[in-house]
């Protein structure tokens, strides 16, 4: 089974650099084959999550990390800090949109998984057509 | 860090317009909140806010999107969302939003 490449973005709790991820997601998706439509889709799914971990940090020097794992049937991004207080950061998520957002754009995802070694993870999965179609 | 919104308004006889250029995001969010407040407050007129140039948004605009509607309705106005993007509109209707805005 060959490993999915991987891709590591570092970033500082700060707003100022989100965009950046945004920019890094869609190159990523973008070279990895998924539509213009699914890249913008994957882009704020991510952006939602950078912007919450950002939040909770609140103003905390240090950086968290988005990790790019790239295989030919998805793509997996999993997100690691290591702040204790950082975790389950859609719980509180009180008007629901940033959860209704991710769970939309995304195939799959943890918002509050069981190991401490990363705060979320989620997965776009390329579509399957079956019969004749490309 | 330069700035990635420009937010321009226009007052008119029978509304308020807001001109949204660029991104809404965490970064932003507080340029845009103080900005589409502040045109609540200054005007008795419904809201027009054309969104040609909003090129992204998420949860955290969204929410700031429906704080200013909360005013609005409070004083018996409306906000229209003019010119919306497709994948703008998308997040809108995700979410529910669209039952909330007026949305051209």
């Amino acid at each position: 089974m060959v490993s999915p490449d991987r891709i590591a973005l570092v970033l500082p709790y700060k707003a100022d650099y989100v965009s950046v991820t945004r920019l890094t997601t869609s190159g990523i998706a973008s070279r990895m084959g998924f539509d213009i439509e699914t890249v913008e889709d994957i882009k704020v799914a991510v952006s939602e999550v950078c912007s919450r971990i950002i939040n909770a940090a609140a103003g905390l020097d240090g950086s968290f990390e988005v990790l790019f794992d790239i295989s030919k049937e998805s793509l997996n991004i999993t997100f690691v800090s290591s702040i204790e207080k950082i975790r389950c950061i859609f719980k509180d998520d009180e008007d629901g949109l940033g959860i209704a957002i991710i769970n939309a754009f995304m195939d799959k995802v943890e918002f509050c998984p069981e190991s401490d070694n990363y705060i979320l993870s989620m997965t776009k999965t390329f579509e399957v057509i079956s019969g004749d179609g490309l | 860090m330069s700035s990635e919104l420009i937010l321009r308004e226009e007052y008119l006889a029978d509304k308020a317009k807001v001109f949204i250029s660029g991104e809404i995001d965490i970064y932003t969010a507080q340029q845009f909140k103080d900005k589409l407040y502040s045109v609540v407050d200054n005007s008795s007129m419904d809201l027009v806010i054309d969104c040609s140039g909003l090129n992204y948004i998420d949860s955290t605009g969204l929410g700031i999107f429906v704080g200013a509607l909360k005013k609005t309705r409070l004083a018996g106005r409306s906000i229209q969302l003019d010119n919306i993007r497709e994948n703008i509109r998308k997040l809108f209707v995700i979410t529910g939003l669209d039952k909330l805005f007026i949305i051209n």
